[in-house]
């Protein structure tokens, strides 16, 4: 499996993002909605992290925080700090000024959405993105379609027939494939992917991850994939990060998520797993519904729906317990999570 | 995207351990709902608009599996209840909730008063009721003014209403019957019939339709049966709504609960009525109201041209007459007589567009989700996203 | 290629059953048009005039000659038609083309200047509303679109010619333009011409630049909700990119079909208009040629009409597969 990372402490080794008590909210006519809630956390340079929540749970919030995308009238407060390669000055993100915030998207941290073909301008050609993108941004137009070309070689993709190619001519896999290029084209760090392979079939979905950790490689990149699919991307990520209810829930190496989680709303995932060779009563759903932004309860925000909530629980902000090294829970009753919530491994891994 | 949607009821992101790989393999996991149901493709509307919702919940597959049983095993009394709720009180929630709507259905139903029981108020109109070309509101007796011969423009424009009515109902159900089959039957049967259809309805499509309405009137020779009439104003008009309706047909017909029904081995006209016009209705609807007002504007148009035949006073008559018999453009004495009509003609008309714009409203699942009480609990995303 | 090939082939079939059902409807009715004219021929000539006059006059009227099998009459009709031949007027004595011929530069005056009018006008002002969706501009501007939306061409046209017309004496109240003027590319000439047009353009314009603004408004906001202009405005693209490669192109591209509507439209209110007005258009002279049951020119008239309009959709049809990489085969035009 996964190897277990050396780097220091926990969250602290050689970010390249670090985010913290990043909040994001939406004035309500009557109350504020808090859509992702005092989430803290580092990026580390050349990682995979995944961010995994069910839908509406604030991941994708995160990820726009991460490059101050976040659309109006949402409002982004807290901290998200860029350190460049080399040691360059640390980038305060969210205090940049429109022209720098302009380049520090797509240069420094681009991003890739689900749903490729909704990404391009239907009536405008491939080419005629990737050449906007570099003439925006002041890049040689010549030199960056070659290194475009490349980019779409490198992806399995015939580069001249896909250039010339309006979004609707392509298949799924094609046109995401054509937007992670597209995303890549002036050559930044760091790629925060949303869901990137939400709308393919598996074998798609398979082929694409697996492109993408070549692509990591070769180019050197940092990338933080958000997925709601906790299966799809434990097999890719360096660690993991659980988001419930636009908080964080737990944060660990992939394995330690996996296999030894200390948080109950983890372990009920893993359960909720569907699988053809267990048996059906070890498959459970997990019982109530997520909260709605506006109505969000006090203390842990998975309280009402854990079967191990206590008074505190409803009431307090659970701390953070770091569980083992670079593991962290954010759990009155981390250490009871295994027992109360038990999920059989064998079953699977016998299977 | 899916900022603050509050749906998913359960854990939709299921996680397993150490062989994700089988994990992965496993086919049909309940993510592939998940992905479709945020996907904005194609909206689920009207009679599947339950099991499309289930879908784009993002739940987990079990839970929504519990929610189809649950519809099961529900009694008759209630599923009636239920029905009504869905079919009857939600859309009527709705479109009194939208000021538009209700000043359109306000303004329509009011002219079908008119013409039914402002009849038994309003006596009947006849030449020297009152003094000659009395301008409007100056008597009460004569609210609206008389014509140049002495009637009272108020019983005119009351007493034309019923066979107005009559010819902008019988245009807009002949263009939507015509629309809705040629469109059903070219888009589902494909192939040959396609092309053909295709070419017919295009033919129809580039001939200009009030010329074509009035030479054949002259040619044929008919009389001033406004059903008739009516289906005279729109003869080529449903040219239009049959391409429409056909490339919507074209989506459906691949759908999953089409192909079903085919497996199943239904009859054609089965499926395209019971699974292809039920979701065609909100976009027929609409046409319905615009082919209606079209109808007004054709033929209260024509008439005031005199080259309509008529067997009893309406608006575009009394327009004729103001500017034939009193010159009413170039004199203000005569000029309420034409006002009159126009000012009924733009009022109905109006009250049209918004009954328009309001049954796009009833028609979006959207919007009806976050009215009806019954399925309130199905947040549905972007409901919740278009109140931020 | 073959996209244009077959376009222009539908377009000439168009016209071909157009003619076709104009010699149906002349020939093939009862106590139609056909017998009409025999009776008017002779009240007109008195019974001095033999059988084979008679039928003279009508062919020479008609380009039909009743006395020739019906294969022959058709293709002699057709034949005509197609060299501009719509035979005689009844009522004016002269040559169906002599009279409606010269009238179609100025109905096509007329109706592109209001359709251009409205359409531009239409789109800037639904834009512009998007823009500012929810302001009181928004508000306001929706109002009377609405309302604009729901009065019908010739309303406006009998407003206009009552006040600014008769009452205020600002505009003409019918003619193409002065008649002291001689016609030639001189200022006055020129200056008289959109003076007299001013008026019907106005009528047909105002009427329809509503319907352009609310339904670009709508487009407008759904394109600006799109996830493709969010993924541009972070690459960076400059803001007037962002207006017209992909607002305007994506939001104007769904109104083309109603565009191609609207000419039909435009056509049609023109034939009230240009009567309303006086104007000498080929919708008068349709007109003129329904109230003295002249025949020839009617559907000359009509057919004349016809043919300019399926010019103006194939021309409409054919930019838009040139404008929008989608209509390649024609397949996915329709979503209105």
């Amino acid at each position: 499996m996964q190897e277990h990372r050396t780097q220091g402490g926990p969250d602290s080794a050689d970010p390249i993002i670090e985010a913290r008590n990043v909040c994001v909210t939406y004035d309500l006519e009557h109350r504020d909605a808090m859509v992702l809630d005092d989430v803290s956390i580092d990026l580390r340079r050349g990682e995979i992290l995944g961010v995994v929540g069910e839908s509406g749970s604030g991941k994708s919030m995160l990820a726009n925080a991460m490059m101050d995308a976040v659309e109006e009238p949402g409002i982004t407060t807290g901290e998200v700090t860029y350190y460049p390669e080399d040691g360059g000055e640390p980038v305060d993100v969210l205090d940049l000024p429109t022209e720098e915030l302009k380049e520090f998207r797509w240069e420094e941290v681009s991003m890739v959405f689900q749903g490729a073909l909704s990404s391009f301008n239907p009536t405008m050609s491939i080419r005629g993105h990737f050449e906007e993108t570099l003439a925006a941004h002041d890049y040689d137009v010549e030199a960056g379609m070659e290194r475009a070309r490349q980019l779409l070689g490198d992806l399995y993709l015939d580069p001249d027939r896909v250039l010339d190619s309006y979004a609707h001519e392509l298949s799924g896999g094609m046109s995401q494939r054509a937007l992670i290029a597209l995303s890549l084209v002036l050559e930044p760090q760091v790629l925060l992917m949303d869901e990137p392979t939400a709308a393919l079939d598996l074998l798609m979905q398979r082929s694409i991850l697996s492109l993408l950790a070549d692509i990591k490689a070769k180019y050197d990149l940092t990338i933080l994939f958000i997925t709601h699919d906790l299966p799809l991307v434990a097999g890719l990520a360096d660690r993991l990060a659980i988001l419930y209810a636009f908080e964080l829930a737990e944060v660990g190496t992939a394995t330690q998520i996996a296999h030894d989680s200390k948080h109950p709303y983890t372990r009920a995932l893993l359960q909720a797993v569907p699988n053809l060779d267990a048996p059906t009563d070890s498959m459970r759903p997990i019982e109530g519904t997520a909260p709605n932004p506006a109505h969000v309860p006090d203390g842990c925000h998975y309280a009402p729906r854990c079967p191990l909530a206590t008074r505190e629980c409803h009431e307090e902000t659970p701390p953070w317990v770091d569980v083992e090294d670079d593991h962290r829970s954010a759990c009155f009753h981390s250490d009871e999570a295994e027992d109360a919530v038990p999920f059989d491994l064998s079953e699977v891994s016998d299977a | 995207m899916s900022r603050t949607d509050r749906d998913g009821d359960s854990g939709e992101t299921p996680g397993s351990e150490a062989d994700f790989e089988a994990v992965g393999d496993a086919l049909g996991t309940p993510e592939q709902f998940t992905d479709e149901g945020r996907d904005p493709g194609p909206a689920p509307i009207s009679g599947h608009a339950r099991n499309g919702r289930v879908a784009a919940d993002g739940g987990s597959s079990s839970v929504s599996e519990f929610q189809q049983m649950a519809d099961v095993s529900m009694t008759d009394a209630e599923r009636r209840r239920q029905w009504i709720d869905e079919k009857l009180l939600a859309p009527a929630r709705i479109v009194w909730s939208d000021w538009r709507a209700r000043t359109g259905v306000l303004v329509v139903v009011s002219y079908v008063l008119m013409a039914t029981v402002g009849l038994a108020i309003v006596t009947e109109p006849s030449p020297n009721q009152g003094g000659y070309l009395v301008g409007a509101f100056r008597t009460l007796e004569y609210p609206l003014g008389t014509t140049a011969s002495g009637v009272s423009l108020l019983s005119q424009t009351v007493y034309a209403t019923p066979s107005m009515l009559t010819m902008i109902a019988s245009g807009a159900v002949f263009t939507v019957c015509l629309g809705t089959a040629f469109g059903t039957i070219a888009g589902y049967k494909g192939g040959t019939v396609d092309r053909v259809l295709m070419i017919v309805t295009d033919i129809m499509m580039t001939i200009p339709g009030l010329p074509l309405t009035i030479v054949l009137a002259s040619a044929l020779q008919i009389d001033g049966n406004p059903v008739i009439i009516g289906i005279l104003i729109t003869i080529n008009a449903w040219a239009g709504l049959a391409r429409a309706i056909r490339s919507q047909v074209l989506t459906l017909r691949d759908a999953e609960y089409v192909e079903a029904s085919r497996i199943m081995g239904m009859e054609t006209s089965t499926i395209i009525s019971g699974d292809i016009i039920p979701n065609l209705m909100p976009y027929i609807t609409m046409n319905f109201v615009q082919q209606a007002r079209a109808v007004i504007f054709g033929s209260v148009g024509l008439y005031f041209l005199g080259v309509l035949p008529y067997t009893s006073v309406n608006w575009g008559v009394m327009m004729n007459a103001a500017v034939n018999r009193a010159g009413a453009t170039s004199s203000p004495a005569a000029f309420h007589w034409l006002l009159v009509p126009m000012v009924t003609i733009i009022i109905l008309a109006l009250g049209l567009t918004l009954l328009a714009q309001g049954a796009d409203r009833i028609f979006n699942p959207r919007v009806r989700a976050r009215h009806a009480e019954t399925v309130a609990s199905d947040g549905d995303d972007d409901a919740t996203t278009g109140e931020i | 290629m073959s996209y244009v090939l077959k376009r222009i082939a539908q377009s000439v079939l168009t016209v071909y059953v157009v003619i076709s059902a104009s010699f149906g409807l002349v020939r093939l009715l009862p106590g139609g048009p056909l017998d009409y004219l025999r009776a008017q021929a002779v009240q007109q000539g008195g019974s001095d005039l033999s059988m084979s006059e008679i039928n003279a006059r009508i062919a020479a009227q008609t380009n039909i000659a009743v006395n020739e099998p019906i294969y022959v009459q058709y293709a002699d009709y057709m034949a005509a038609m197609l060299q501009g031949d719509f035979g005689v007027s009844t009522r004016y004595g002269d040559p169906v083309m002599s009279i409606i011929g010269p009238a179609i530069p100025w109905t096509v005056f007329l109706t592109a200047t209001a359709l251009f009018l409205a359409f531009t006008v239409g789109v800037s002002l639904g834009a512009f509303m998007a823009y500012k969706e929810g302001s009181s501009f928004d508000v306001a501007s929706t109002g009377v679109g609405l309302v604009l939306n729901s009065t019908p061409g010739y309303v406006l046209a009998l407003l206009f010619i009552s006040y600014l017309g008769y009452r205020m004496e600002l505009f003409p109240t019918g003619g193409r333009y002065a008649s002291e003027l001689t016609v030639g590319f001189n200022a006055s000439f020129l200056g008289s011409v959109l003076y007299h047009g001013a008026l019907p353009i106005a009528s047909m314009a105002l009427v329809g630049f509503g319907g352009w603004a609310l339904s670009m408004r709508g487009n407008s906001i759904r394109v600006l909700g799109e996830d493709y202009l969010r993924v541009a405005r972070l690459r960076g693209l400059s803001t007037r990119r962002i207006a017209m490669r992909y607002v305007a192109r994506n939001a104007i591209l769904p109104m083309y079909t109603g565009l191609m509507i609207a000419i039909g439209t435009v056509f049609g209110g023109a034939v009230i208009i240009e009567n309303i007005f006086a104007y000498p258009g080929v919708g008068f002279y349709l007109i003129q040629g329904i109230n003295a049951r002249d025949y020839p020119l009617m559907m000359g008239g009509f057919i004349i009409i016809t043919i300019a309009m399926v010019v103006g959709i194939t021309v409409a049809d054919l930019t838009y597969g040139v404008l929008d990489p989608r209509a390649k085969g024609g397949g996915s035009r329709e979503s209105y």
